[in-house]
């Protein structure tokens, strides 16, 4: 069947076509250059978007996109959606405003409640999806009407209001607000916290897609879940954990709200959801599910961010904004598709 | 797809709204028939609002609303929906429950038209409220509450030049939003300086603020902020306070707070068109014509605002505002 | 072999609400020994399939493995007990590389829950290198593979993973003739192993020449059950195509091709 010669060949074969095609081969590629386009675009059309200043805010906004894109992004490639993440954003930081105000508690054992109410809607979606079997699309867009009113319905029947009550003067508000919500500076660049944060999911999710056992199954329950399952991958489960996982990235991101602004609006969230799934397709996820990666999920979200701030550096008119804001994305994902493409053809 | 997400998740929970008040309003009828309460027949009257979900603004006019409609014996039905064919359609729900009077606003005059007509022949008078005050004689209301955009414009613009400001933003936190331009185009004649238009994502906090800072560092030169919600002007301060820029805050709008805020020396002033004002005019205003036959504002629009509150007065103000009414 | 066989089943059978899919069926296979499963599409091989390896549980009858009784809730019980099935169209996820898929639900760990990589992916080369594939490329998406070299992976992979029992549905059915081939010769490789295989075909050619027992189903019931001694290939056949049926098909066939 195969001769010794045959035999010996594929590893002088494999180092040869390797480091190139590995390159070539990775989802997030196109979304790197797509980045680097943008970035050397709004550094030409922009001037004050070079300085170190602006470079931060740029990484800012796309911190509070990218935190979600994460979680996103993994359930993404795990072939789910979840279209309540916006507004579960939302409900998480009004139950850590309210519960630790109407019950005068310290704010970290609100934020700890917080977790614990938003770790179960995550569950609930999970659960919802795998036993009614039923696409996640409709039964996350179900908890996100059921959420949106909630906050709405629950915010107002506390408070008589439709905010929450101010939280800054609380117990646990300024160590929270250091924890959440601060900068720091780091080599004379000030840096928000929510950056770190970020750059610690993408770095968690990176390793535990590509080093882990759960990785594996990731990409098997959302790239044929009948095989997965087949072979003994517990689907269920992966998945129910996956839906946990965007929950705690709500967590996080509506303890920023929090202890950023002090008050939650209880209309906040809305629609954004679209955008996190927008930051994982920008960065190389399917919406088929199967493939993609959480680094360029974080490209996605870095894109978001820089297409976003650079039209306000770049002083172009604000009628203007949402059609530059889509001509940048459909460039980015275009440039993004051509790389995609030409590998694929050439492999 | 965002559009019309919100208005499809709105558009739920009207109908529900709807469904629950239609609910509510027979057991209320009943009651009333039986029990005719002291200060007159008891009336039902319905305000009907292009408001989307959780705006702090329309709980205010809700509870200036209900304040008198508790005092007039009048029982209060409210309802919203921001696309202008589902909000008529919520007017016609009122005109088929035969209600004494409705309260609307005139955000999209067009799409009113014709259930306005429909109202008038079923002989039920309509009070306007908020925006629409130059279509509102002529779609058949008796009355018009509210501010007028351009002249609530011009105050902040008076304000900002007062305080100083020479280059400021003009802080639109919902694109295509004709009432917020006008608030920009209004403060713009008064302003003087140079006042720039910035669109923001109000659904989204950290967006708004990560947008006024990079706006910040992109030109130093600003030195006044006028934003056009209340929770706005927070988000604003701290941008301020983040890039060091020079910037005095304004804006549109109340709540508490933002009185805190003011009375501090953080925002400078805040424009407020008493939207409590709005609400509690209205029911007044259906009620009196309904017992006594008077029109408020002899067929002009009556204007509820704009008042200003700066650091010398907002001290007052404060147990209102704690309150939500103001 | 032994006396007991590894994989038993007696009058099994399984309903989808109102639809009788299998209905009591005999089925037994030993260590060493190539159980050959025929029938045309709808007979109900792919039902038996699923009640062996765990994904159904049956309805009547019994299913015994090393002479205990079993109720599979999941795949991964009957796994646990070494029977390892490779499906037709679901043997692998094709846009995962090829030592994925290979460890897939198996997978080798280090300390800390961490992939020991480089390890996988040389057993991965290695194996299929002994089952005569040679994959440049072992991070090559497997969906880049042809379909006789996909059901090798999962073949090999079952036997990897100490399968004692291999349950093969239709294996052979979307390949060529060439292809075919390096599967069979493969099944034959592993009942030299001593394992157990199920080999479900609708081919009576595939069958015959590697199996020890023909099970032939028709609508969900047996029509016949036997040892390779008391049947010949155009026996086998016979039944396969349930004979009469076959003729009178021949005959049609040749008055419609002599009217064109």
């Amino acid at each position: 069947m195969t001769t010794p010669a045959v035999a010996a060949a594929p590893d002088e074969r494999l180092a040869r076509r390797s480091p190139l095609r590995r390159l070539l081969g990775r989802p997030e590629l196109g979304a790197l250059l797509g980045a680097v386009a943008l970035f050397v675009f709004f550094s030409l059309a922009a001037d004050a978007f070079l300085r170190t200043g602006s470079f931060s805010t740029v990484l800012y906004a796309s911190s509070t996109f990218g935190i979600m894109a994460v979680g996103v992004s993994l359930l993404m490639i795990g072939g789910e959606f979840d279209l309540s993440a916006g507004v579960m954003v939302t409900t998480s930081a009004l139950v850590t405003a309210l519960t630790a105000y109407q019950l005068t508690l310290n704010l970290w054992v609100g934020a700890a409640i917080s977790l614990a109410v938003t770790l179960a809607l995550g569950l609930l979606n999970g659960l919802l999806c795998v036993r009614t079997r039923l696409p996640s699309f409709i039964v996350t867009l179900a908890t996100f009407f059921m959420l949106a009113g909630l906050n709405l319905g629950v915010t107002k029947a506390v408070t008589g209001n439709v905010a929450s009550d101010s939280v800054r003067d609380m117990d646990g508000f300024d160590s929270a607000r250091a924890v959440f919500a601060s900068d720091l500076a780091v080599g004379g660049v000030t840096v928000d916290v929510t950056v770190l944060w970020w750059l610690l999911l993408v770095a968690a999710a990176t390793w535990l897609l590509l080093r882990t056992r759960a990785g594996n199954w990731i990409f098997a329950v959302g790239g044929a879940a009948d095989s997965a399952r087949a072979v003994g991958v517990p689907v269920a489960r992966t998945k129910i954990a996956l839906f946990m996982g965007v929950a705690f990235c709500a967590w996080l991101s509506g303890m920023h709200l929090v202890f950023a602004f002090a008050t939650v609006q209880s209309g906040e969230g809305v629609g954004n959801e679209f955008y996190y799934i927008i930051c994982a397709v920008i960065g190389g996820c399917l919406l088929t599910g199967g493939y993609g990666s959480a680094i360029g999920a974080a490209v996605g979200a870095f894109i978001f961010g820089m297409t976003n701030k650079g039209i306000v550096y770049a002083e172009w008119n604000p009628d203007w904004f949402k059609f530059f804001l889509g001509a940048m994305l459909l460039i980015a994902t275009v440039v993004n598709l051509v790389v995609r493409r030409r590998v694929e053809r050439s492999s | 797809m965002r559009r019309a997400t919100t208005r499809a998740t709105v558009t739920v929970l009207a109908a529900a709204t709807v469904l629950a008040l239609a609910g509510c309003s027979d057991s209320g009828g009943k009651k009333a028939e039986e029990t005719p309460g002291a200060g007159g027949p008891r009336l039902k009257i319905a305000m009907v609002t292009h408001s989307g979900a959780g705006d702090t603004f329309w709980d205010i006019v809700q509870k200036g609303a209900k304040a008198a409609a508790a005092k007039d014996n009048v029982e209060f039905l409210y309802s919203a929906d921001p696309d202008g064919g589902k909000q008529a359609q919520l007017v016609q729900a009122a005109i088929d429950k035969r209600v004494d009077g409705i309260i609307v606003t005139l955000a999209k005059p067009d799409a009113m038209k014709d259930v306005l007509a429909r109202a008038a022949a079923a002989k039920i008078p309509v009070v306007s409220i908020n925006s629409g005050a130059t279509e509102s004689a002529a779609l058949g209301a008796i009355a018009h509450f509210g501010q007028d955009e351009s002249i609530a414009g011009e105050a902040a613009g008076a304000e900002l030049k007062k305080i100083g400001a020479k280059k400021a933003l003009c802080v639109i936190h919902e694109q295509g939003n004709v009432g917020l331009e006008d608030r920009c185009a209004g403060a713009r004649k008064t302003f003087g300086g140079q006042l720039q238009n910035l669109f923001v994502q109000g659904t989204n906090m950290p967006e708004v603020k990560s947008s006024i800072t990079a706006k910040l560092q992109a030109d130093k030169g600003i030195d006044g902020i006028l934003t056009l919600g209340a929770p706005f002007a927070a988000t604003a301060v701290d941008s301020v306070e983040s890039t060091g820029s020079k910037a005095k805050v304004g804006t549109f709008d109340l709540n508490k707070d933002l009185i805190a805020q003011i009375t501090s020396g953080a925002i400078w002033f805040a424009v407020d068109q008493q939207p409590y004002l709005q609400g509690y005019g209205a029911v007044d205003q259906l009620w009196l014509q309904k017992t006594n036959g008077n029109v408020l504002g002899g067929g002009r629009p009556v204007l509820t605002g704009p008042a200003i509150v700066t650091k010398d007065n907002a001290a007052a103000l404060e147990g209102f505002a704690n309150r939500g009414t103001r | 072999m032994s006396d007991t066989p590894l994989v038993r089943l007696d009058g099994a059978g399984k309903s989808y609400g109102n639809v009788i899919a299998l209905r009591d069926v005999d089925l037994e296979a030993s260590p060493g020994e190539v159980t050959c499963v025929l029938g045309d599409n709808g007979a109900g091989k792919s039902t038996l399939i699923k009640i062996v390896a765990g994904l159904h549980r049956h309805d009547t009858g019994t299913y015994t493995v090393q002479g205990e009784e079993v109720a599979f809730s999941s795949p991964r019980e009957a796994l646990d007990l070494g029977i390892a099935t490779v499906y037709q169209d679901l043997a692998v996820v094709p846009l995962m590389p090829v030592w994925r898929n290979f460890f897939l639900g198996s997978e080798k760990r280090r300390r800390l829950g961490r992939l020991d990589i480089p390890f996988m992916r040389a057993t991965t080369r290695d194996e299929l290198h002994a089952m005569g594939i040679d994959l440049r490329d072992v991070d090559r998406p497997i969906g880049t593979l042809s379909g006789g070299e996909r059901q090798c992976v999962a073949i090999a992979r079952a036997v990897y993973f100490g399968a004692k029992a291999l349950v093969l549905d239709e294996p052979t059915a979307a390949l060529g003739v060439k292809q075919a081939g390096v599967v069979l010769r493969y099944i034959v490789q592993a009942r030299e192993r001593g394992l157990a295989v199920i080999f479900i075909t609708h081919n009576p050619h595939h069958a015959y020449p590697v199996g020890d027992r023909f099970l032939i189903l028709d609508r969900g019931r047996s029509i016949g059950y036997h040892t390779k001694d008391e049947i010949s290939r155009d026996e086998l056949t016979g039944l396969m195509a349930g004979g009469a049926e076959l003729e009178q098909l021949a005959h049609e066939l040749e008055r419609g091709l002599r009217k064109e």
